[in-house]
């Protein structure tokens, strides 16, 4: 009899052990699946940064660009017109002559 | 017994853990996966944006200096129409020429306006000179235009504004002469200045061809 109970009592203690190994494996899983979440976020947040920064760099060299081609584009267009200048300076004197000829010439 | 209970609970445990492994590598993935893709969709999308503005601006600077060498074109030949205005100042003080040239106006535009009866009108100053040539010219319209009569009457209460000075300011004529029929409705503007108006504005292409070659810009 005495040993008919010990050995209930060795089963159900092993019994109770044996809930125990599960439920703490069934926390550690739901820890395991709360830290997925964790570290998903901190890549994610990695990878934003990341493009955050490939980004910042193309607007700063974009806004570079801009303003060195203003520089250039002003700096053709006044030679240009210093260049027509000169031109215009050449010919003028040959231009006033034959339209005054022609303003003068009457052919009745 | 006993250890039978301890090893079932072993077992389960382990197949917890390794589910929890599997679970936890792919729900990390489908998180990561999925915000990266928001992400990257983001950033082209500025960074498209960023392109286009560019774009944008750079083909706005492009206009604004095209407008201004061509406001530059367009300075420089007014500029040679102001300078052949000033010339033309100096013509009338040749006088002989000048006579000429008055005579020959006066039949050019009898000849255009075909009128028997005629009110013509000139500056001030050049009255005298209009009188003196006018026979000559009645004779060479008559012949020309193979008609025995012409009446001009010269205009001697109105006349065309005086020379240019530059200490008054307004309307100024460099010489020439205005020719109507006699009910003032047909008008022949021969005056030096409306003259060079319209030379002007039939030879601007050739002259800013010679100028600027053809291209314009």
């Amino acid at each position: 009899m005495e040993k008919g109970q010990g050995g209930i009592q060795q089963l159900l203690a092993a019994e109770q052990e044996a809930q125990q190994i599960v439920a703490a494996a069934r926390a550690a899983k739901s820890a395991r699946l709360k830290q997925a979440k964790e570290e998903a976020e901190r890549e994610v947040a990695e990878y934003r940064a990341q493009r955050e920064a490939e980004f910042r760099k193309k607007l700063a060299d974009s806004s570079g660009d801009s303003g060195s081609n203003v520089k250039r584009l002003e700096a053709e267009t006044h030679e240009k017109i210093e260049h027509l200048k000169q031109e215009a300076a050449k010919v003028s004197p040959e231009v006033v002559e034959l339209l005054i000829k022609y303003v003068t010439t009457v052919k009745n | 017994m006993v250890r039978f209970i301890k090893q079932e609970a072993e077992e389960k445990a382990n197949e917890i853990a390794v589910s929890a492994e599997e679970e936890f590598n792919i729900e990390k993935l489908q998180i990561v996966e999925a915000e990266k893709r928001k992400i990257k969709q983001e950033y082209e999308r500025k960074e498209k944006q960023l392109e286009i503005r560019k774009r944008i601006d750079y083909s706005m600077q492009l206009n604004a200096s095209r407008l201004k060498v061509l406001q530059a074109q367009d300075d420089l030949v007014q500029g040679m129409k102001e300078a052949a205005e000033k010339q033309l100042a100096s013509v009338s003080h040749h006088h002989h020429s000048y006579r000429k040239l008055l005579k020959d106006l006066i039949v050019q535009a009898l000849l255009r306006l075909k009128e028997p009866s005629l009110l013509s009108r000139c500056r001030e100053s050049d009255v005298d000179h209009v009188c003196e040539v006018l026979e000559d010219a009645k004779n060479e319209y008559m012949e020309k235009a193979n008609v025995d009569h012409v009446h001009i009457h010269v205009d001697n209460q109105k006349f065309l504004p005086p020379a240019h000075d530059p200490k008054r300011p307004g309307h100024s004529c460099s010489g020439g002469v205005v020719l109507a029929s006699k009910d003032g409705r047909i008008v022949c503007e021969n005056t030096l200045d409306a003259r060079l108006g319209v030379v002007f504005k039939q030879k601007l292409p050739e002259i800013r061809r010679r100028l600027f070659g053809g291209t314009g810009a």
